[in-house]
């Protein structure tokens, strides 16, 4: 369908054009409470089409895939009249590197195999007093990217979600802890095991509520605890940022602005990872950014868009869905110049970096991460799930906390970085030790 | 369409058997600053299948390409069949309708250019930019689409609607040296075209407000007295309550059904809670939810005391109780699941100076920059506040955060005004995976007589 559209619109548009067609096919299967409930099943393929006519650049899209390839140049072309001027230049052919994204026992996996990993999940996370979630999506997705230059590419992958959630309600105590294991391989039976031992870990030192310490205090973030100190980093990192003059680190590349050990890469190349991908949705060949090299700022993430405004080349960031225009997105986030390890993490909570803490807390969950003017820094959360550390190890959970500081001052001198590095969603992190942190009770 | 709809329920070999069918035509329009990020028009299209066989699980299919609906039929049921569910799932009786609701289009956006959108919202966007140089940039936005919707079921309703929808947002941001500030307008409609017009004044006041905040001082945190507008109790009572009285959360979990157990008391006598979803010209009111069941104004809280919850029909069947038509699924795409539809706490007496009257110290707290509650717990950022001394509206603050345990704030809510309104805001609710859902939430002011707030926690602490 894609070729049809260039060519007509090597036609009309006198600036070029660039399409991407997505079929995604998805099959998921749902445990409510304890129980299988729910087998779905879905199919989707649509077209995103953009012009550049007369300097300007237009888009349409659609998912009626009997329509017209007429109609969707002409509404592109709309869009285009009314569209700013635009140096945007498509990319000529380049080769692109290999990189797996498509695993055959995720595309082949029956729906009796999808069930028999939430009930092995199920058996072994069921306790008095608690109930059971966990969905299983798997996906396989074909992807076609042209544009008028002559770039192509066409690849198909895989991904597969598994996550699980147990709740607790103690009277008026609401407590729910989850774990998703993501990838575009089929997990394995240790990373299985490994979420399983995530949650019940968890759980366990979450039976005992004790009293939040207050003031200025080390804190241990684990993996997926470590959002809003992520944030505004990535956020600030983003070309469009940048271009938008938003962005804290934009007259700072190449100054040391984080702890020496602080490195941070976004890896489209990443083995069994579903965000993965040979090329990006603009024809861009993928390759390895580094963003922060020992805490030097190195450089932003940029799609077509964001690079010819800045006047700058493509990182190859471009994401793009059936509606809309394409956007600057990362794929893998790795901190660290780990992220090689099998993404299991490590048994203990905390990364081992526990033990160098007095009096503080592991924050697994905060509340309201993304809220309020992120980019700047400062954060202030009640906790969702957090631990109080005393004299090097968990005593209890805390309710009723909450911490508050600012990323960039935090990031300027890390306390450590612990031994169980892992994928929380398409991040790679170990927990990190940050001290000073603004730690209320309320 | 129904004809072909109904064909295909025919042919299933499943004891119920849905499907829903959509068809959207949408256009949006982005500003930033003084630059038009994008006019864009899209179309999309595509049906749900959802099934239940004797002693099975859900069996669900979704789909773009419509050539696919009888297989996606058999999908369904095949899925259906594949999962063994006991005791098994029951639906709460639902007499079937047909209806034909083209609802009001006010103005159909689809023969309106998407150059006349883009000048609208240029206009709109412009008068955020014109109120002050500290104006520094702009995020201004206008949607629009009309979607036709057809369902059917095997227990004989059949549906077709055609529904509009148009919102519209702009933010100003306002800075002086380091000192950053924001100021939101956001129109959310069930209309069209007609009902987006003159709404210059709205996009003023939030640039307006963003540049006073420039000078505004951060609040001091602490416990005080607090007085939510009529915006900002909306949002809380959504956020804070209405999604535990969704049953999907407490029909098959027995401590969260003993939690929520109906006749306990959650607040003071003045407190009553409802959802409406057929309340008329609301952004969340639709005649039937995403089941076939009509919507109605349920009950929740009535004078302090838990009375009712939002149902789906299975919800419903397992409690015993009857479906309140609040299964809704933001597209094709998706399940329907329990969801709310127009929120409120309904109105009190007296008037807003009788809540701050006898407050020596207190904050008002107004608008909504954000919210979000896990579990017991909630964390809303108001888009400003004015502190109250001695009875009076005095300084304008900033850094408004309110953040606390649900079931104490209910429990303080000790005075509720007689100045309802519904806030016909855009965005939507997140649930499940399925955002944004439009929703409505409305109130009158609400006194608090004690809540936590801080911008600094440090400072919250003291």
């Amino acid at each position: 369908m894609i070729e049809q559209l260039l060519e007509l619109a090597r036609r009309r548009a006198d600036g070029g054009a660039d399409a991407l067609w997505r079929q995604v096919e998805r099959t998921s299967v749902a445990f409510e409470w304890g129980r299988l409930k729910t087998a779905g099943a879905s199919e989707e393929a649509g077209a995103n089409l953009r012009v550049r006519h007369r300097g300007r650049v237009g888009i349409a899209g659609t998912t009626a895939v009997d329509a017209s390839p007429d109609d969707i140049l002409t509404r592109a072309l709309a869009s285009a009249e009314l569209g700013e001027e635009l140096a945007l230049a498509f990319p000529a052919p380049a080769p692109v590197p290999p990189v797996a994204t498509f695993f055959h026992p995720v595309a082949d996996a029956s729906l009796d195999r999808l069930m028999a990993i939430g009930r092995s999940l199920l058996e072994r996370l069921e306790r008095e007093g608690c109930r059971v979630n966990v969905t299983i999506e798997r996906e396989t997705a074909e992807t076609r990217v042209a544009n008028s230059a002559g770039a192509a590419g066409a690849y198909r992958s895989t991904a597969i979600g598994v996550s699980a959630e147990v709740w607790r309600i103690a009277g008026d105590d609401v407590l729910a802890i989850g774990d998703t294991f993501e990838g575009a391989d089929l997990p394995s039976d240790a990373a299985l095991a490994a979420l399983v031992g995530s949650v019940n870990a968890r759980l366990e030192h979450a039976l005992r509520v004790v009293a939040p310490p207050e003031g200025a205090l080390p804190v241990v973030f684990t993996p997926p605890g470590l959002s809003a100190l992520m944030l505004p980093v990535t956020q600030a990192l983003s070309g469009k940022a940048v271009l938008q003059g938003i962005s804290p680190l934009a007259a700072r590349v190449g100054e040391q602005v984080f702890d020496s050990r602080f490195s941070l890469s976004d890896d489209p190349l990443r083995a069994g990872r579903a965000a993965s991908r040979p090329l990006d949705d603009e024809c861009v060949p993928s390759r390895t950014t580094c963003l922060v090299e020992r805490g030097v700022v190195q450089r932003f993430i940029y799609d077509l868009e964001t690079a010819a405004r800045a006047r700058t080349q493509s990182t190859g960031h471009g994401h793009r869905t059936i509606f809309g225009k394409p956007v600057p997105g990362y794929t893998n986030i790795v901190l660290g110049d780990g992220g090689r390890g099998t993404g299991d993490g490590g048994d203990e909570l905390g990364g081992g970096l526990l033990r160098d803490v007095q009096d503080g807390l592991l924050v697994d969950e905060l509340i309201g991460v993304g809220q309020g003017n992120v980019i700047g820094g400062a954060f202030s959360h009640p906790v969702a799930l957090a631990y109080r550390v005393e004299h090097g190890a968990i005593s209890g959970r805390v309710k009723d906390a909450a911490i508050a500081g600012n990323a960039y001052d935090l990031w300027k001198r890390v306390g450590g970085f612990g031994n169980d590095g892992r994928w929380a969603g398409s991040r790679y992190t170990p927990s990190v030790l940050l001290d000073g942190v603004s730690v209320a009770r309320r | 369409m129904i004809d072909r709809l109904t064909a295909a329920l025919e042919r299933s070999r499943a004891d119920y058997t849905e499907i829903r069918v959509e068809r959207t035509w949408s256009t949006a329009v982005g500003f930033r600053g003084r630059r038009l990020e994008s006019a864009t028009a899209s179309e999309d299209q595509g049906g749900f299948v959802r099934a239940l066989t004797a002693g099975g699980g859900w069996g669900v299919a979704a789909f773009t390409s419509l050539d696919r609906l009888d297989a996606m039929v058999a999908r369904a049921v095949e899925l259906s069949r594949a999962v063994r569910v006991t005791p098994p799932i029951r639906l709460a009786d639902v007499a079937p309708h047909q209806a034909d609701a083209i609802l009001d289009l006010d103005g159909d956006v689809r023969g309106v250019p998407i150059a006349e959108k883009k000048r609208l919202l240029e206009a709109y966007n412009g008068e955020l930019l014109a109120v002050s140089d500290r104006v520094v940039d702009t995020v201004a936005s206008y949607r629009d689409e009309v979607s036709e919707y057809w369902y059917v079921n095997s227990e004989g309703t059949a549906l077709h609607e055609l529904r509009p929808e148009v919102t519209l947002s702009g933010t100003a941001v306002a800075r002086r040296d380091g000192t950053i500030e924001k100021g939101l307008e956001s129109i959310g409609l069930r209309r069209g075209w007609n009902s987006v017009q003159d709404k210059a004044a709205g996009f003023r006041e939030a640039a307006e407000r963003a540049v006073q905040l420039l000078d505004a001082p951060m609040v001091t945190g602490g416990a005080y007295p607090v007085i939510l507008d009529p915006e900002l109790a909306g949002v809380f009572i959504h956020e804070a309550f209405g999604h535990l009285s969704e049953a999907d959360f407490v029909y098959e979990n027995p401590q969260a059904r003993e939690m929520m157990t109906l006749g306990r008391r959650f607040g003071k006598s003045a407190l009553n809670v409802g959802d409406n979803g057929a309340a008329p010209g609301l952004r969340g009111t639709l005649p039937f939810d995403d089941e076939g069941t009509p919507t109605q104004d349920t009950p929740l809280i009535k004078e302090g005391i838990l009375v009712g919850r939002l149902h789906s029909r299975e919800t419903a069947a397992t409690m015993g109780e009857r479906a309140t038509g609040n299964a809704r699924a933001i597209s094709f795409r998706h399940p329907p699941i329990v969801r709310m539809t127009n929120t409120y706490i309904a109105n009190g007496r007296g008037s807003f100076d009788d809540l701050i009257r006898d407050v020596q110290l207190g904050v008002y707290a107004c608008g909504a920059f954000g919210g979000q509650t896990l579990l017991e717990n909630f964390s809303f950022t108001a888009a400003y506040g004015r502190m109250i001394r001695d009875g009076h509206l005095a300084e304008l603050v900033k850094d408004v955060v309110l953040a606390g345990n649900l079931f104490q704030t209910l429990d303080r809510i000790d005075h509720i005004a007689g100045d309802f309104r519904w806030n016909q805001m855009g965005g939507g609710c997140g649930k499940g995976g399925q955002a944004p859902l439009p929703v409505t939430e409305g109130a009158p002011h609400v006194r608090i007589e004690e809540a936590l707030v801080g911008g600094d926690v440090a400072s919250a602490s003291g």
